[in-house]
C-alpha cells in the first residue's frame, strides 16, 4: 500500500503548520513555500491520476485498522480526477493571488488556502461518510476565512450570512449521518453501499429519510434551487481568487452527489429506488434556469459570474440525475469544465474590478486599462461559460443533451433556451464594459501592480479549456471508463476488503 | 424515557430554528447554538438510549453502551464550538463595520451589492 | 488533410494581421490576403476532381463517443460556396485596406474577417453536421465582434447585439434539429444522412427536425419574420456588410437549406413553409427597399429581398427550380458586393449615403458609375446581364408553381417582387448618379484610387461575362453545384430569348413596365409611406428584450436580495418537505425495542430544560439574560449525558459550554444588549410554523429511531471488543477518538487551529484604519461599570486554583486513555484555568505576565500530531497506526505508553493554542476599544486604597 494516496492531505497540512509556527510575518516566504507546496501537490494528483488510470480503485487503512470499522482513504479514478482538478486550479489561483497582491491584503491567506486544500483534498479522497463530513468542515472553516479575508462591512456581512447558511447545512450533515448510522450501523461508504442494496424493507422509511437528507446537504454545497441563495452574495463579496477558488467547491456537491448518488445508492436500490432521481432533476432544471435569468439580471460583474456558476451547477445537476454512465461520463465532463471556466470568469471580474474600482454593470464608466486583452479574456470565458462553441463549453452541452435525449422535449429546450438568456446577458455585459466605455479616458493606471502573474494565472485557465476541447475524444473516453466504474462499483467495494456479513 | 429525550430534542430544535429567523446576529448565533445541541443529542440517541452502561472496559461490566455515537458526538461538539467562535466573532465584525447587527442585507441601501471590490 | 487544413488556415491566419501591423497596413493587408489566396489556391487544387463529379473527403477523429467529428467533403456546392466565400474575401481584404481610415485599427479587423471567413469556410466543408454547428456559432460569434468593430458607435453596439442574438438563438434552435436528425438516422456524417431520404421524411420527428433547423437557416439569412437584425447589422464598416451581408454569411442558411435539400425537400410541409417564407420575404422587403434613402438600408433590403427569392426557389422542391437557385446564388453574390462596395466608395468620397442628399455624381465619378450602374441594372434583371437571365428563369419556375390550389398567386406576387426591384435598382441610378450635380455635398467627390474600385469593377466585370456567355462562363459551375444540392444530374441550358411564347417573358416586360412607373410617382409614393404608420422591427426587438432583461434584473434582485432569514426558512421547509416526502413514500415498521422507564430525577432534568428552552424563546431579547438560559440548557444536557452512560461527552459538554459563554460574554460586551423588537405578529406567527415543524420532523425521527434496532450489527461492536486488546485503552471512547478514528480528530483539532486563525486575521482587518476601527476607539461602555472590576477575593481565589486546576488538566490528559477524559477536556480545563486568571485581573495583565506565543502553540499541537501520525510510516504501517507498551519502573506500578497519547498531547496544545488565540483577539479588541491594562493584579489595593479608575487612562495605557 503506497502512502502517497494521503499525501495530498498531510502535506498542505504540514506546510500550513509550518507557515503558522515559521513564517507567519513573512510575506515572501509564505508565498514561496505555499506556491512549492501547491506544486507538489499537482506532482501528486497527477501521480495519483496515473495510477488510478492503470490499476483497480486501491484503499488506504487509516491505522492499519480494518474496513469498515476504522477511516479509510480510496483512490479511484474519480477521486483522483477531482483531486488533479483541485490542483490545477490553485496553482493558477495562488499565482494570481499573488499577482494581484490579494494575499498582502489580509493576514494568513496562504496558511488559509493550505488548510483549504487540505480539507478539498481530504474529503475526495476520503472513504468515510463521517471523515468526509470531517473534512466538509476543514474547508468550509478555511473558506471562512478566505471569503473575509481583507475584511471591510459588505464583505462581512455576507460573510455572516455564508456561515450561518452552511452552519445550518451541517447540522442536516449530521442528522443525516446520524441516522444513516442508526439505521444500517455503518459509515464506511463501500460498506453502505453493500448494506444500502440488502436493507430489510421495515427500514426502507427511515433509510430514505436519510438519504434525502444527504443529498440535500450536497444540494446546499452544490447551490441547487431552492438552497442556492447562499451563493450569490457570498461569491459576488468573495475576493476574485477566493471566488474562483469557490469555482471547485460547488464542485465537491456535485462530486459527493455522484459519489453516493451513483455508487452507494442507484436507483436499482430497492429501499430509495427513484427517490432521489425524482427530486433531483426538477430542482436541477430550475437551478439552470434561476442562474441563467441571473446572469441576465445581475446588477455587478460578480454577480453574473455568480449566476453563471449557479447555471452550471444546474446543468451538472442535470446530467447526474439521469443515474446513466453516459450521463455521468458528460456530467463529470462538464463538471471539469465549468470548474476551470467559473474559476477564469471571476477572475477576470476581478480583473475588471480593480481597473474600475465597481464592478456595476449598470454603469460604463469608468473604462479599464488594458481593455483589449481584458475584454479578448471575457469573450473567451463568456464563450466557454455560455456553452457556445468553439470551446469545451459546447462539447459538455452537447453531451448532456445527447445523453438526455429521452427526456430531450423538456432537457433541450431549457438548456437551449438558457444558453440564449446567458449569451444575451454576456453580451450586454460585454458590450457595456468594453464597448460603450470605450469614448472615455480611463482611471489613472490600476489600484494595484501590473499584474504580469494574474494575467499568466487566467491564460492558464483559459488553456486548460483549450486543451480540454482539443482533446475531448480521449477525455470523454476516460471520462466514460470512469462512469462505468462508478454504475459498477465492484472493484471500489473489493478494495475495502469488507468482512463477509453473515 | 425515549419520549421524553425525544420531546426535549424536538423543543431545542424548534428554539433554534425561532432563533435562527430573528433578524439580528446574535439571536441567530444562540439559535445555531441549540441547534448544534439539539445536533449533538440526536447523534447520541443515534446509539440508542442505555443507563450504566458506560464505554469503559470493566471486567464487572455487564455490556456496553454503543461508543462510536459518542465519538462521533464529541468530534461535532468540538467543529461547532470552533464554528461558532468564528461566526461570534464575524458577527461582532459585521457590526463594528456596518455600525449594526442585521443580519439581513436587503435593506434598500444595500442591495444591489458590489461597489467597491 | 487539405479540406481541413482550407478550414484551418483562415484560423492560424487569424494570429498574423495582430502582429503584422506593427509592420505597416500594406503587410498586414498582404499577409491577410496571402492567408486567404493560400486558401484559395489549395481549394483550387481539389477543384478539377470536384468537377469530374467525385467527391474529396477529409476524416478526423475527435469526439467519437458524441459523433463530433472533424469530417471534411468537398463536392460541387462546397466548392461553388467555399469559392464564393474565399474569392470575394480576397476582394473584400483588398478593398478594406484602403476603406478603412486611419484611426480604425485594422490588425483587429483582418482577424475578425479570418476568424470570420475560417468559420464560413468550415460551415461548408463539414461532413459533420455537428461541427457544422461549431463553425455555425462561431459565425455568429465573429459577426459579432466585426458589427460591433466601430465600439464607439451605439448603433454598431445595438446591431451586434441583435444580430447575435437573433442568428445565435436560430442556431441554438438548429442544434436541437440536428440532434434530432442525427438520431433519427444513427449518425451525424452529413454523407450518411443524405442517404436517407426515406428514413427521415418517415419518421415522426421529421417536422420538429425540419422547423428546428428552417429556425436556423431562417435567421441567418434574414428571412421574413426574422429580416430585421440586417438592416441594422448595417452600422458595420462597409467591407463588412459587403462580405457577411451580401455574398457570405447570409447566404449560410441558403447553403444548409440547398445541403440538405435532398432529404428535407419534396414534401408538402418543406413547400409551404419555405416556398411561402420566401415569397414574402421577397415582396415586402423589396416594397421596403424602395422606400429607404439610405443607400445601405436600400441595399441590405434588396439582398433580404433577394435572399428569399433563393430560398422561394428551393421551397418550390424540383431539380429545376433548386438549379436557378443556384445559379441565382452566383449573381446575387456578384452584383450585390459590388454594389455595397459602390455604395461604400460613395459613402467614402461624399461622407453621405442619404439619397436625397446625392445626385449628379454621373460626371463627378464617371468610373464609380459605371460599375455601379452595370450592377444595379443586373440587379433590376434588365438583360443581358446575368441578373436578367436568373431573374427570367425564376419567373418561369414560378409561373409553374400553384400554391394552395392557386395557379395564378405565385406568378402574381413573383412579378410584382420583380417589379419593386426594377423599381428601387433604378432609383438607385437615378437618385445617386442623374440629374444636375450638386454644390452641397458634405465633402466634393471624385473617383476614387484604383485601390478602392478595383474590386467592385471586377465583379462587375464577372456580372457582365456571365450575363454575355452563361453558357461558358457559369453552366460547368450551376451543373455541378446543381448536381451536388439535388443528388441528381443537372444539365442546365441558360439563355437570354426563350420565344415570344414564354410566360417569363411578359412577366418580366410587366415587371419593368410597372417598376418604371412606380419610379416615376416616387415623390407621391413616398409620402403616402411616410404617412402610413408601420411597425419598427428594432422598436419591436427591443420591446421583447428590455422588459425581459429588466424583469430578469427584478427577479432576480427579488430573490436573492440577501434576506438570509427567508433563506433559512426556504431551506427549511424544503429539507422538512423532501424528508417527509421520503418517508412517506417509503415502507416503515414501527420499533420494538424495549423502552427506558421514566425515573423522577431525569424527568425533572427535562423539566427544567424545557422550561429553560422555552424562556430563552421567550425572552431572547435580553441578551444577558439568554446566555446565562444558554447555560443552564448546556448543563442539563452534560446532565443528561452523563445519567446515559456517556461520562465523556458530559464532561466534554460542560467545559465547552463553559469556554462557549465566555466568548459569547465577551462579545456581547461590544454588541447592543438588548435585541429590538422588529418582527411583526405574522412573521412571528409564520416563524413559529417553521420552527415547530422543525422540531417535529426532528423529534418524530429520533423517536422512530430510538425505538428501533440497527438492521446491521453496529461496526461499534469490534471497538468495543478491541479497544483493549488492539487499541490499548479501555476508555473506548477516547480509543475511538485517538486511534480507531483518530483522522477524525486530525481534521477536528485543524478545524480548531483554522478557526483561531480566522479570528485573529479576522481581529486584524478589524483594527486597521475604518470604520469599525474608529467606531472602537470612539467606544463608549453602555453598562455602568463596576467600580471594582477585578475584586482582590476572585484574584487570590484564582491564584490559589491555579496550580490545581492545572494539575487536575494533567490528570485528565493521563487518564483520558482508559478513563473519561483526554487530550481535548484537558485542554479545555487548562485554558479554562487560565481564563480565569484574565478575568481575575484583566486580560492584558496576565497576558504579560507569560511569554507563549498561541499561533506556535496551535502550530506545534497540529504537527505533533501529524509527526504522531507520520511516524507510524517508519515502520512500514499506515497513517496513524499505533503503538503502546507496558513498562514497570520500581518503585512505580506497572504504567503504559501509547503512541496515542504523542498524539493526544497535540490535541491537547492545538484545544489550548486556538481557545487563548481566540481570547487574546478578543482582549486586542477590547485594549482599542479604551480597556485599560492594570498595573496592579486588582484595581483596589488595600494597601493603598488608591483605585486605578483614578489613574489617568494614557498613563495606564
Amino acid at each position: 500500500m503506497s502512502h502517497w494516496i494521503i499525501a495530498p492531505v498531510i502535506l498542505p497540512a504540514l506546510v500550513g503548520a509550518a507557515i503558522m509556527l515559521f513564517m507567519r510575518n513573512d510575506l515572501l516566504l509564505q508565498r514561496v513555500f505555499s506556491l512549492a507546496s501547491t506544486l507538489a501537490l499537482t506532482a501528486i494528483a497527477a501521480a495519483l491520476l496515473w495510477a488510478a488510470t492503470l490499476h483497480p480503485p486501491e484503499v488506504y487503512f487509516l491505522g492499519n485498522w480494518p474496513a469498515p470499522f476504522g477511516i479509510v482513504l480510496v483512490l479511484d479514478r474519480l477521486s483522483a480526477l477531482m483531486v488533479m482538478l483541485t490542483a490545477l486550479l490553485a496553482v493558477a489561483i495562488q499565482l494570481y493571488a499573488i499577482g494581484s497582491d490579494w494575499d498582502a491584503r489580509g493576514r494568513h491567506f496562504h496558511a488559509l488556502f493550505q488548510f483549504q486544500l487540505m480539507g478539498i483534498s481530504g474529503a475526495f479522497l476520503t472513504g468515510d461518510a463521517f471523515n468526509l463530513f470531517v473534512f466538509f468542515e476543514v474547508l468550509l472553516i478555511a473558506s471562512y476565512g478566505l471569503m473575509i479575508h481583507g475584511g471591510g462591512k459588505d464583505r462581512l456581512r455576507a460573510g455572516v450570512q455564508y456561515v450561518a447558511f452552511n452552519l445550518v447545512g451541517s447540522s442536516l450533515f449530521l442528522f443525516a449521518l446520524a441516522t444513516i448510522y442508526a439505521v444500517t450501523g455503518t459509515l464506511n461508504i463501500a460498506d453502505l453501499a453493500v448494506k444500502a442494496q440488502t436493507l430489510p424493507e421495515g427500514d426502507d422509511a427511515l433509510f430514505r429519510v436519510a438519504a434525502v437528507m444527504l443529498m440535500l446537504v450536497f444540494a446546499v454545497k452544490g447551490a441547487l434551487v431552492p438552497l442556492q441563495f447562499w451563493l450569490p452574495a457570498t461569491y459576488a463579496n468573495a475576493p476574485g481568487p477566493v471566488a474562483a477558488l469557490f469555482a471547485v467547491m460547488t464542485k465537491i456537491g456535485a462530486y459527493a452527489a455522484i459519489r453516493f448518488g451513483v455508487m452507494v445508492i442507484p436507483p436499482s436500490t430497492p429501499a430509495t429506488g427513484t427517490l432521489i432521481a425524482d427530486l433531483m432533476m426538477p430542482a436541477a432544471i430550475a437551478t439552470l434556469i434561476i442562474g441563467a435569468i441571473g446572469v441576465l439580471g445581475a446588477s455587478t460583474l460578480g454577480r453574473l459570474a455568480a449566476f453563471a456558476a449557479i447555471a452550471s451547477m444546474g446543468t451538472a445537476f442535470i446530467a447526474i440525475s439521469a443515474f446513466t454512465p453516459a450521463a455521468t461520463a458528460a456530467a463529470l465532463y462538464y463538471i471539469v469544465h465549468s470548474t476551470l471556466a467559473g474559476a477564469a470568469l471571476f477572475l477576470i471580474a476581478d480583473l475588471v474590478a480593480d481597473r474600475r474600482a465597481h464592478d456595476r454593470l449598470d454603469q460604463a464608466l469608468p473604462p479599464i486599462q488594458n481593455s483589449g486583452l481584458i475584454a479578448g479574456l471575457f469573450m473567451a470565458s463568456a464563450i466557454a461559460t455560455a456553452g457556445m462553441p468553439p470551446l469545451s463549453g459546447f462539447f459538455g452541452k452537447l453531451l448532456v443533451m445527447d445523453a438526455l435525449r429521452d427526456q430531450a422535449a423538456l432537457v433541450w429546450s431549457v438548456i437551449l433556451i438558457t444558453s440564449l438568456v446567458v449569451i444575451l446577458g454576456f453580451a450586454r455585459a460585454g458590450s457595456t464594459l468594453f464597448w460603450k466605455a470605450h469614448a472615455a479616458a480611463p482611471l489613472e493606471g490600476p489600484r494595484h501592480e501590473p499584474q504580469g502573474l494574474a494575467f499568466t494565472a487566467t491564460f492558464g485557465l483559459l488553456a486548460g479549456l483549450v486543451a480540454l476541447t482539443v482533446f475531448a475524444g480521449p477525455v470523454m473516453a476516460w471520462m466514460e471508463a470512469t462512469a462505468l466504474s462508478l454504475h459498477d462499483p465492484a472493484a471500489y467495494i473489493a478494495a475495502n476488503q469488507l468482512p463477509q456479513v453473515k | 424515557m425515549e419520549l421524553l429525550v425525544a420531546s426535549a430534542l424536538g423543543l431545542l430544535t424548534s428554539a433554534g430554528v425561532y432563533l435562527m429567523l430573528r433578524q439580528r446576529t446574535f439571536p441567530v448565533i444562540v439559535g445555531l447554538t441549540l441547534l448544534s445541541y439539539a445536533v449533538n443529542v440526536f447523534i447520541f440517541t443515534a446509539g440508542r438510549l442505555t443507563v450504566n452502561l458506560p464505554p469503559i472496559i470493566d471486567k464487572y461490566a455487564n455490556g456496553y453502551t454503543d461508543p462510536l455515537p459518542q465519538a462521533l458526538v464529541l468530534t461535532a461538539i468540538v467543529i461547532s464550538f470552533g464554528m461558532t467562535a468564528v461566526l461570534v466573532m464575524m458577527a461582532l465584525g459585521a457590526y463594528l463595520e456596518a455600525g449594526h447587527d442585521k443580519v439581513d442585507m436587503n435593506d434598500t441601501d444595500e442591495t444591489p451589492k458590489g461597489g467597491a471590490k | 488533410m487539405s479540406l481541413a487544413l482550407i478550414a484551418a488556415l483562415p484560423f492560424i491566419g487569424a494570429l498574423l494581421p495582430g502582429l503584422m501591423i506593427r509592420a505597416g497596413k500594406n503587410a498586414c493587408a498582404f499577409v491577410t490576403g496571402s492567408v486567404t489566396a493560400l486558401a484559395l489556391l489549395l481549394l483550387g487544387l481539389n477543384a478539377p476532381a470536384v468537377l469530374r463529379g467525385e467527391v474529396v473527403q477529409t476524416r478526423i477523429d475527435w469526439l467519437p463517443s458524441l459523433g463530433l467529428n472533424a469530417n471534411f467533403f468537398l463536392d460541387g456546392l462546397g466548392l461553388l460556396f467555399a469559392g464564393l466565400i474565399l474569392g470575394i474575401g480576397l476582394l473584400i481584404i483588398i478593398y478594406a485596406r484602403f476603406y478603412l481610415s486611419k484611426s480604425d485599427p485594422m490588425g483587429q479587423f483582418y482577424s475578425y474577417l479570418l476568424l470570420f471567413q475560417g468559420a464560413m469556410v468550415g460551415i461548408v466543408l463539414s461532413d459533420n453536421i455537428l461541427l457544422l454547428l461549431v463553425f455555425w456559432e462561431l459565425t455568429s460569434l465573429s459577426s459579432f465582434l466585426l458589427i460591433g468593430y466601430w465600439k464607439h458607435n451605439p448603433e454598431g453596439r445595438q446591431g451586434a447585439r441583435m444580430a447575435l442574438t437573433v442568428t445565435g438563438g436560430g442556431g441554438l434552435a438548429m442544434i436541437a434539429g440536428m440532434l434530432i436528425l442525427g438520431n433519427i438516422v444513427g449518425s451525424y456524417d452529413l454523407t450518411v444522412i443524405l442517404q436517407n431520404k426515406e428514413l427521415i421524411q418517415a419518421s415522426d420527428w421529421y417536422l420538429p427536425a425540419l422547423i428546428l433547423i428552417l429556425l436556423g437557416a431562417f435567421t441567418k439569412s434574414a428571412q421574413f419574420p426574422f429580416h430585421f437584425w440586417l438592416p441594422h447589422a448595417m452600422a458595420a464598416p462597409t467591407p463588412v456588410s459587403a462580405y457577411l451581408h451580401s455574398a457570405t454569411m447570409v447566404k449560410a442558411g441558403l447553403f444548409l437549406m440547398a445541403r440538405l435539400w435532398p432529404v428535407l425537400a419534396g414534401t408538402p410541409e418543406w413547400f409551404y413553409i419555405v416556398a411561402t417564407t420566401g415569397l414574402i420575404t421577397m415582396v415586402m422587403a423589396a416594397k421596403i427597399a424602395l422606400f429607404k434613402d439610405d443607400l445601405k438600408a436600400l441595399l441590405a433590403f434588396s439582398t433580404v429581398s433577394h435572399l428569399g427569392l433563393i430560398t422561394m426557389l428551393l421551397g418550390f422542391g424540383t431539380a429545376e427550380a433548386a438549379t436557378v437557385a443556384i445559379f441565382h446564388i452566383i449573381n446575387h453574390a456578384t452584383f450585390k458586393a459590388a454594389l455595397f462596395m459602390s455604395v461604400g466608395i460613395i459613402d467614402h468620397e461624399t461622407h453621405t449615403r442619404d439619397l436625397k442628399r446625392l445626385g449628379g455624381l454621373r460626371t463627378l465619378m464617371p468610373i464609380t458609375f459605371a460599375f455601379a450602374t452595370v450592377a444595379a441594372l443586373s440587379m433590376a434583371g434588365i438583360p443581358p446581364l446575368n441578373g436578367f437571365l436568373s431573374k427570367e428563369l425564376m419567373l418561369e419556375e414560378a409561373y409553374h408553381t400553384t400554391w394552395a390550389g392557386s395557379a395564378w398567386l405565385m406568378p402574381v406576387l413573383a412579378t410584382i417582387g420583380a417589379m419593386f426591384s426594377v423599381a428601387y435598382s433604378f432609383r438607385f441610378i437615378a437618385h445617386a448618379f442623374l440629374g444636375p450635380v450638386r454644390d452641397d455635398y458634405p465633402s466634393k467627390p471624385h473617383d476614387p484610387g484604383f485601390g478602392l474600385w478595383a474590386a467592385p469593377a471586377f465583379l462587375a466585370l464577372l456580372v457582365v461575362i456571365i450575363g454575355f456567355m452563361p453558357m461558358t462562363s457559369a453552366a460547368w459551375l450551376v451543373n455541378t453545384a446543381a448536381s451536388a444540392t439535388t443528388g441528381e444530374p443537372v444539365q442546365a441550358y441558360i439563355k437570354h430569348w426563350h420565344g415570344l411564347g414564354s410566360p417569363a417573358l411578359w412577366m418580366s416586360v410587366a415587371a419593368v413596365a410597372a417598376g418604371l412607373i412606380l419610379l416615376g410617382a416616387h415623390k407621391r409614393l413616398m409620402a403616402l409611406w411616410n404617412a402610413t404608420p408601420r411597425p419598427e422591427a428594432k422598436a419591436m426587438f427591443d420591446g421583447l428584450i428590455e422588459p425581459f432583461a429588466h424583469l430578469s434584473r427584478r427577479l432576480t434582485d427579488r430573490l436573492h436580495d440577501g434576506a438570509l432569514t427567508r433563506y433559512i426558512a426556504i431551506g427549511i421547509l424544503t429539507i422538512a418537505a423532501t424528508a417527509y416526502y421520503g418517508f412517506s413514500t417509503g415502507t416503515h415498521t414501527p420499533g420494538t425495542r424495549a423502552l427506558l422507564d421514566v425515573h423522577p430525577v431525569p424527568a425533572l432534568g427535562w423539566f427544567a430544560l424545557a422550561l429553560a428552552t422555552i424562556a430563552i424563546v421567550i425572552f431572547h431579547r435580553n441578551r444577558l439574560l439568554t446566555l446565562v438560559l444558554v447555560g443552564i440548557i448546556g448543563l442539563m444536557i452534560s446532565v443528561g449525558f452523563a445519567y446515559f452512560s456517556a461520562p465523556d461527552l458530559a464532561l466534554t459538554q460542560i467545559s465547552v459550554e463553559v469556554v462557549t459563554v465566555i466568548l459569547m460574554l465577551l462579545a456581547l460586551n461590544f454588541l447592543p444588549k438588548q435585541t429590538p423588537a422588529e418582527s411583526t405578529d405574522s412573521r412571528r406567527a409564520l416563524d413559529m410554523g417553521v420552527a415547530g415543524i422543525a422540531g417535529l420532523a426532528i423529534a418524530g425521527l429520533s423517536y422512530a429511531l430510538m425505538t428501533r434496532d440497527p438492521a446491521f450489527a453496529p461496526i461499534a461492536d469490534y471497538h468495543i471488543a478491541n479497544s483493549k486488546p488492539g487499541g490499548g485503552g479501555t476508555n473506548i471512547v477516547n480509543v475511538i477518538l485517538v486511534d480507531f478514528r483518530g483522522y477524525d480528530t486530525f481534521g477536528e483539532i485543524i478545524v480548531l487551529g483554522i478557526a483561531a486563525m480566522v479570528i485573529y486575521a479576522l481581529t486584524e482587518a478589524l483594527l486597521r484604519s475604518g470604520p469599525a476601527n474608529d467606531r472602537l476607539v470612539a467606544w463608549t461602555p453602555d453598562l455602568k461599570r463596576a467600580g471594582d472590576r477585578h475584586p482582590m477575593m476572585l484574584v487570590v481565589a484564582t491564584r490559589l486554583i491555579l496550580p490545581i486546576a492545572l494539575m487536575v488538566g494533567v490528570f485528565i490528559f493521563l487518564r483520558g486513555h482508559n478513563l473519561p477524559g483526554g487530550g481535548f477536556i484537558a485542554g479545555l480545563v487548562v485554558s479554562i484555568a487560565l481564563v480565569m486568571q484574565y478575568m481575575a485581573s484583566g486580560f492584558a495583565w496576565a497576558q504579560i505576565r507569560q511569554k507563549v506565543d498561541y499561533h506556535a502553540l496551535i502550530a506545534c499541537g497540529v504537527l505533533i500530531a501529524a509527526a504522531t501520525g507520520i511516524g507510524s510510516w517508519f515502520g512500514g504501517l499506515p497513517f496513524m497506526t499505533t503503538g503502546f507498551d507496558y513498562f514497570h519502573i520500581p518503585p512505580l506500578e506497572e504504567f503504559e505508553l501509547a503512541t496515542a497519547a504523542i498524539f493526544d498531547l497535540g490535541v491537547f496544545l492545538t484545544v489550548l493554542g486556538a481557545v487563548m488565540l481566540s481570547l487574546a483577539s478578543l482582549s486586542r479588541i477590547a485594549l482599542r476599544a479604551g480597556e485599560t491594562i492594570n498595573v496592579e493584579p486588582f484595581d483596589i489595593d488595600p494597601s493603598e486604597g488608591r483605585s486605578l479608575d483614578d489613574l489617568d487612562p494614557q498613563e495606564a495605557r
